[in-house]
Parts: C-alpha cells; structure tokens; sequence
C-alpha cells in the first residue's frame, strides 16, 4: 500500500519522440494514492504517457518512477503494479476464467481464491467459464481489469478503461474505483471524455498536444473550463434585428452573421443566451429556428485551456 | 502452452502438412519411378527438404511467434507482468522447435529410409541435423520476427539467396550457414549416405549452430528488453 504523502508515480521532464513526431512534450508530475484522470483529446499522447509509465515505452528523455523504483527494465516492479492498456486485446481461444488465472500465475500466484475476487469484482461469475472470443466489449473490458487487478495491486494503471461499457457497468465500476482508492491504492485512469473523469477522478491531468496543459482538482478545473467563452448559432427570421437585441445582453461578448444568414454569438453564459432568446424574438415579432452550440467539442476545450 | 496454442492455428498447421506432405509425395513417386540410390536423399532430403521445406516451416512458425503478438497487440500482457523476458523468448523458441522438430525428423527420417542408401544409422544422422537446424533456424527467425514487421520477407531472403545460392559457389560462407551445419551435422554420423557437397566438418557445424543458437536467443532476448511495446 502507498501512503498519501509520498508520491506512487513520479513523472519528471518526460518527452517521447518517434523521428520528427513528438508525443510526449516534457510532462512532469506526481502521481499520488486516490484517483487521479488522464483526460485529453485522442492523439493527445496520453496512451504514450501511460505506456511509459507502465514501462512499456522508453522516455526519450527524462525519468519515470513508480513506487520509487524506475520502471523501465524493472520486471519486479510489476508485482505491485496492474496494467490494463486500452488495447482491446485476449486471448480468444481461453475462457474468462482462463485469462484471469494466467495472469495470476504469471504474477506467481496459484491462487484460486484470488481469481474468484477478481472476477467478482468485475461481476463476471456468470460469463467467467465461457471463451472471451464471444465477450462483448464491455465484458472483454471487465474481464481484463480483472486480469489487471487479480494480484491487488498498489498502482492499478487504466487506459480507457470505459470504453464499450454501459450505463450501469460505469456505475459499478466507480464503486469499484472508489472502494480500491479507500484502500490506498493509487488508480490512474484516462479518458477522452471529461463526464467519465468527473465521476471517477479527484484530480486530473490535462494533457493536449502531448503537452500537460493543466493539472490539480478536478473541480478547479471544470469551472476554469466554464468560464471560456462558448460559440452559439441561432437561427431567425428576422437576423439583423435579432442580432441587434442580443449584441445589447449582458452575456454575450459579440454577434456576427454567417454566410447563411445563421447569427453567431459568443458568450461566456449560455444559460442566459437560452433564457433571453426566445424573450428577445418574441419582442421583435421574429421566428426562432434554432439555438445550437458550435464548438463543444473536447478538442476546442482543451485548447482554451491550453491557451490559457 | 500458451505459446504453443498461439504459435499453430488451424490455417499454419495446415500449410506445415503440405509443407511436409511435398517432399513425401515427391519422394514416393521418384522411389516408384528412378529408385537409384541417393536420388531420394540428394535431391528431395538435400535439395528440397533441408534446403527449402525445413527452412520456410520453421520460419512460419518463429517468425509469427512474436510477430503476432506484436501486430494483435497481445505482447503487452505478458510484458507487463513480472515475468523474466528471457523465459518469454525461450517459451517461444520452444513452441516452434516442439512443432518444426518432430515433423521435419519424421519427414527426413521416412525419405533416407526409402533410399537404398538410408541404411544404418542414415535416419538417425538425417534427424539429428534437421534437428540441428531447426533449433538454429528457430532462434534467428525468432529474433527475426521481433525486429521487423517483414520478417518472412527477410529470412526468405536469407534462404534463398544466401544459402542456396552464395554458399553454394563461395565454399567459405558455408561456416555461415544454416543449411551447411545440417549437412555438416549428418555427413558427420554418416558419410555414406550424406555426400560432402556443401558440407562442413561435424565439428564446426555443431559450434556454428549452438553460436547461432545462442547469439539469436540472446539478440532477441536484449530486443525485447529494450523494445518499445505499444
């Protein structure tokens, strides 16, 4: 087990370049017991990130520690470290069961016990005699994190690990995240979706362009994530005169209008934009067609942040 | 035995029966037809078997063992768990000589003893060198595979032209060569029915493929050590 105060990953001045491609650009942080969360758009290099901190990837400069050992070359390591990298990757031919006690000897467990656990804590009791060629996603998803988890881990590493998952099974697997983070452990789990973050991680890591854009609580850094500005289409008939009454709110920074005669509006408080819109058409006498966010995607996101 | 399962799948051990069943064929109808002594072991043991058969089953097996692994991206589960790399590489090596080993002596062993002149202990020496260079081919291949995504492309290149052609008219390559320590290993236990065209003596073939054997396994063990695992 790690204890709160000391670091369970230490990253400093990491960059990972393949030729002329640069994934990684001098990323350093700690890494401590709880739940942290790699979030950042894909390509944004966090797989490049975690692979190095699994030691499965070289630095091309800089040093990884985990658990205060240097990961790279260091097969003992692995002991106390799960790995489940984002890969949706079995071994068709084996059962369930099969995969997870592999794993268990693999880590030098013959260990029965051991296996039930872990597949019990991926709810997979009843699929667990059956080949994973016929899993679903989301059962080949939990039954690796079984196979990640099977020797309890002090630092369990999760790429992705949401990934083709359904409702309910998230909700299980945050019970099963928080219950291993009270034990000490420290989990870090990456996503490209910044809601499975928010449910899951206590701090996060933004990482965009292979570069750390931000890092700390997570709750810091969601309300910094509000406050950008944000792009609105609003479709009228009457555009000119509507874009006259919304360039006079409060809550909108500036109007103009496309090519299609949609009114573009950048503000920094949609709530209101939606609350005043439908006020401000039916003052003028004019039809209100749509009102649309145009840049909500994680990637326009992240880059405010960065260039922040 | 994970190894194993990985390394023959229905399609590859279905292509190592043609393989083997080729030359089997071939030397059937030649002992029906010609059935001269050493027809059979010159040029369907020698010229086919040795020189083409043994070489290419023996790379689709090695070179797919890491090979696959690396493009279905399953390496990482072994990589990741503490498990020294070194028993990686040898679970491996071992899969393909356990498979390649019995077929190719099975397949040499049936040809010499067709021939008039596989008497003796003539089978034996034809398995123990195809033995021999099984287990050399096994551990560069294997390496082979670890390096390049065209390993096939690379080690048919290898046995194609360096073996069959260079080391047949430059008679000093041939203490480079695979094939030669096959010759070399059964001309040594037997040579009568093993000529001495392109053969080395017992002594150096043996050394050539326990340093081949040695060197690769070791090369492949340094490659997996350091390689990036994505």
């Amino acid at each position: 087990m790690t204890t709160a105060s000391t670091p369970a990953v230490e990253v400093q001045n990491v960059s990972k370049w393949y030729g002329s491609v640069v994934a990684v650009n001098e990323a350093s942080f700690d890494i401590y017991p709880g739940v942290t969360g790699i979030l950042g758009p894909n390509g944004a290099g966090k797989t490049t990130l975690l692979s190095m901190m699994c030691g499965l990837v070289k630095p091309s400069r800089g040093s990884v520690r985990v658990l205060g050992e240097e990961v790279q070359g260091n097969i003992g390591l692995y002991r106390r470290l799960g790995v489940m990298l984002e890969h949706d990757v079995l071994y068709p031919f084996m059962t369930g069961r099969d995969f997870v006690r592999l794993a268990a000897r693999l880590q030098g467990m013959n260990d029965e016990a051991a296996v039930d656990r872990a597949i019990h804590a991926a709810n997979l009791e009843d699929a667990q005699h059956r080949a994973t060629g016929t899993y679903s996603r989301g059962m080949r998803q939990r039954i690796r994190l079984a196979g990640a988890i099977v020797h309890e881990p002090d630092v369990l590493i999760l790429d992705e690990p949401l990934n083709g998952t359904d409702p309910r099974q998230r909700v299980e697997f945050a019970d099963f995240v928080a219950r291993l983070s009270m034990q000490g452990k420290a989990i870090l789990i990456s996503s490209h979706i910044l809601e499975e973050v928010e449910a899951l991680a206590d701090r996060i890591l933004l990482v965009v362009s292979g570069k750390l854009a931000a890092a700390g609580d997570f709750h810091a850094i969601r309300e910094k994530l509000d406050e950008r500005p944000f792009q609105v289409r609003i479709g009228a008939s009457k555009q000119r005169e509507m874009a006259a009454a919304l360039v006079a709110l409060d809550a909108v920074e500036s109007v103009s209008l496309d090519e299609f005669g949609n009114i573009e509006v950048l503000t920094r408080n949609v709530a209101e934009l939606q609350r005043m819109a439908p006020k401000l058409a039916q003052e003028i006498d004019s039809r209100l067609y749509r009102i649309e966010p145009l840049d909500d995607s994680l990637e326009s996101v992240f880059s405010y942040v960065v260039q922040r | 035995m994970l190894a194993l399962r990985q390394a023959v799948t229905r399609r590859k051990l279905a292509l190592l029966i043609i393989l083997a069943l080729i030359p089997l064929g071939l030397a059937a109808i030649l002992d029906s037809t010609v059935a001269e002594e050493g027809t059979l072991i010159g040029p369907v043991l020698g010229g086919l078997v040795i020189s083409v058969t043994l070489p290419i089953t023996v790379m689709v097996l090695a070179t797919g063992a890491f090979g696959n692994e690396v493009e279905d991206r399953t390496l990482s589960l072994l990589t990741t768990k503490p498990v020294p790399r070194w028993t990686i590489v040898l679970a491996k090596f071992a899969a393909t000589v356990v498979v390649a080993a019995p077929l190719m002596a099975a397949v040499a062993v049936v040809i010499t003893m067709m021939d008039p002149d596989g008497t003796g202990n003539a089978p034996l020496a034809a398995a123990v060198g195809v033995v021999v260079g099984v287990v050399a081919y096994a551990s560069a291949f294997t390496w082979l595979g670890l390096l390049t995504t065209r390993a096939l492309g690379f080690g048919l290149v290898y046995v194609l032209l360096w073996e069959a052609l260079i080391t047949t008219f430059l008679s000093g390559t041939r203490y480079l060569s695979i094939r030669s320590y096959i010759f070399g290993t059964a001309h040594g236990l037997n040579d009568r029915a093993f000529g001495e065209d392109l053969t080395i003596a017992m002594t150096p073939a043996l050394v050539g493929a326990g340093l081949v054997t040695v060197v690769f396994f070791l090369l492949t063990v340094r490659r997996l050590s350091r390689m990036d695992i994505q």
